[in-house]
């Protein structure tokens, strides 16, 4: 099933704006998680905890289920496919696996928020806790590569890819 | 003759991206070698976050649970 042209070019603006912004947030978290890894004020490291767990909680996991969602639209609905070509395979594989991670890590986030909403943690407390710096900056890296990976689309098909597009020729061109 | 309708796919005028690269421009059926290069530079680097994890190096448990039940009480 291909979209009109119209409307895939509005699932491509849909999930571009998902997934570049996607990017930004993490970006806006990172800067976040390194006032928590450094910061030795206590008010600092109470409002960083906080607006981390708002931003991952209300930004970062809705853009990253969106991004995964409009990417599997825009497979489905275009001639690329999901698994015809190691690009798309290798994409939906990362943004799957970082939505994983994702998930997992809100957890954590949760958790220091929590910490840092109750009044009686002290500043000792908070300066304990640490921050989730490896895993945002490792989730930058890889939406980085998936994003590469959809701006250059490397070629090569996959086997699936391959027969799919033999049957598609046969039936084009029966005689050949 | 040899036969050239495999050097010669039918055009695909809207491919939705904008990007200018056609579907199904691969040139051969083997893995291409970039994912090859790729998935050995994954394999290098999860086995050594495997081997840090083990030896120590990235720490143990991480995560709430890392920080035990009254850990941090007032």
């Amino acid at each position: 099933m291909t979209m009109t042209p119209g409307l895939r070019r509005f699932a491509l603006s849909g999930h571009l704006t998902f997934s570049v912004g996607w990017v930004g947030a993490v970006a806006a978290y990172i800067a976040l998680d390194v006032a928590a890894a450094a910061g030795q004020d206590a008010q600092t490291l109470r409002a960083a905890y906080l607006a981390m767990e708002l931003i991952a909680s209300y930004v970062i996991v809705p853009l990253a289920f969106a991004s995964l969602l409009t990417g599997l639209v825009m497979s489905l609905g275009t001639r690329w496919g999901v698994f015809r070509h190691y690009w798309v395979l290798i994409s939906l594989v990362l943004t799957v696996i970082a939505t994983v991670v994702l998930l997992m890590e809100t957890g954590t986030i949760s958790y220091f928020a929590d910490r840092a909403a109750d009044p009686t943690t002290s500043g000792d407390d908070l300066r304990a806790l640490g921050s989730t710096l490896v895993h945002s900056v490792g989730g930058t890296l890889v939406l980085l590569v998936i994003l590469v990976l959809n701006m250059y689309k490397p070629q090569g098909m996959t086997r699936y890819g391959w027969r799919k597009q033999h049957e598609q020729r046969r039936a084009l061109q029966p005689w050949a | 003759v040899e036969k050239t309708h495999m050097a010669d796919p039918p055009p695909y005028p809207d491919t939705g991206d904008d990007t200018g690269v056609e579907p199904d421009r691969g040139s051969t059926t083997g893995m291409p070698r970039w994912v090859k290069v790729s998935g050995i530079i994954v394999g290098v680097l999860v086995l050594l976050v495997i081997v840090l994890a083990l030896t120590g190096v990235l720490g143990g448990q991480h995560g709430p649970e890392q920080f035990g039940p009254g850990q941090h009480g007032p």
